[in-house]
């Protein structure tokens, strides 16, 4: 019996107990030899920190495990991944609010609010998502791929918390939305590659000043 | 003369080679890391990658300025032509590795060809000093690096692969310092102040690239 073990038996509990110090000490109920009580408060504690700090714990291991679900997407597109993605949410849909409102509170009160864990969520789902497509991406195209999608994905995900039956649609709109502003900004720059060309051509041929 | 032209099949060529596009070797990342060998996994290939992109701009400032040169150019062809290949296996240890590429990728490319192009424009013997101090600053960063990977699980077959790839661009970097040498990097003017100005500015930069 481990820390990770007790984790991952723990994340399937999360439909029938929220993001909950209870469901890390009723984990203990699903071992290959389950114990006969849940583990108490001071064993939850010393495993998984204490207070929130163990519901903060059980909420980065259940992100981290709906990221790996994203390879069981039924087709190796962008829009299929984050579909199976949102898909993870749908259990869960009632506990997430609350567990996001956890991920951004800090520890200690200042600064009053962390935005770094929720950028770091739709980064690494970005991520992954780019890693599964298999897309190539070096030097600055690299973040401004995972911000476009970290943004897509994060508007959906908020979508789909007040409106879970139309978010595959909105989801779908949003990566038609970005697929052409991509695609606008890249004849902007193209564009403006022309004209820089011409003007270096008229000022070659206007000879020594 | 020595030129730079290595033996033909090395460590690095299972990573151009398309028939192993597939090996487990050059796709996957050792799991289950401890955080700090991640951590530091990562930012070391992030260096290296940025220093490949940095070498392949120097050598395209100085063929900018010296291409013509009879007995320059042909040279620092061969070394950039090297440097071009490094940087091919460079990105895709990046997405095997998932690695974050640093956000100084465009200051690189613009400093490298800066620092190319000015150093040629001082003379050859300054384009050479500068390849001087540039590889040795890289040559021993790569053995540094090859020490703190004594860490990392032998067992996933890409570490070996990670090792000797490492190990093949540390030895091309230092083929590189001695051609520089033997073409007379020691006769540029103010030698010691180049070398140490460039060798500076190279070990801020590998600093700056590991942490962003």
């Amino acid at each position: 019996m481990s820390r990770p073990q007790l984790l991952q038996l723990a994340i399937p509990l999360v439909q029938t107990y929220g993001f909950t110090r209870a469901a890390l000490s009723h984990s203990v109920f699903r071992l290959p030899k389950p114990h006969s009580e849940q583990l108490s408060d001071s064993a939850v504690t010393a495993l998984f920190g204490e207070g929130n700090d163990a519901r903060k714990t059980l909420i980065d291991a259940w992100l981290e495990d709906a990221r790996q679900h994203m390879r069981a997407s039924p087709s190796p597109t962008i829009k299929a991944i984050l579909t199976q993605r949102l898909k993870q949410n749908e259990p869960v849909l009632q506990f997430l609010p609350e567990a996001f409102a956890l991920l951004a509170s800090p520890t200690n009160g200042l600064p009053p609010l962390d935005p770094l864990p929720a950028l770091k969520h739709a980064g690494s789902v970005a991520d992954e998502a780019c890693h599964i497509v298999g897309e190539h991406n070096i030097g600055l195209a690299w973040y401004s791929r995972r911000a476009t999608l970290g943004a897509v994905y994060a508007a959906a995900e908020l979508h789909q918390l007040n409106s879970p039956s139309t978010v595959y649609d909105f989801l779908e709109s949003l990566l038609d939305s970005s697929g052409k502003v991509e695609s606008a900004l890249q004849d902007a720059g193209t564009f403006a590659g022309y004209i820089g060309r011409s003007w270096a051509g008229i000022i070659k041929s206007r000879g020594p000043f | 003369m020595a030129t730079a032209h290595p033996p033909t099949s090395n460590p690095s060529s299972v990573y151009l080679d398309p028939d192993k596009c597939g090996d487990p070797a050059v796709t996957t990342t050792p799991p289950n890391l401890p955080q700090h060998q991640r951590h530091a996994l990562d930012s070391a290939l992030r260096v290296d990658q940025a220093g490949e992109l940095a070498a392949n701009y120097i050598y395209m400032g100085q063929m900018a300025v010296l291409g013509r040169d009879p007995v320059t150019g042909p040279l620092i062809q061969d070394m950039w032509d090297q440097e071009k290949k490094h940087l091919a296996v460079m990105n895709k240890l990046q997405d095997q590795h998932r690695i974050r590429p640093t956000v100084l990728w465009e200051v690189a490319r613009v400093a490298g060809f800066g620092l190319g192009a000015v150093t040629a424009l001082m003379g050859k013997e300054a384009a050479m000093a500068c390849t001087e101090a540039v590889e040795t600053v890289i040559g021993e960063h790569y053995d540094d690096q090859l020490k703190e990977m004594e860490g990392l699980p032998a067992s996933h077959p890409s570490v070996p692969v990670l090792k000797s790839v490492i190990e093949e661009f540390r030895d091309d970097e230092l083929g590189h310092l001695d051609i520089a040498v033997e073409n007379h990097s020691q006769r540029a003017p103010a030698h010691a102040l180049l070398s140490t100005v460039v060798g500076a500015g190279c070990k801020v930069a590998i600093e700056l690239c590991k942490r962003i």
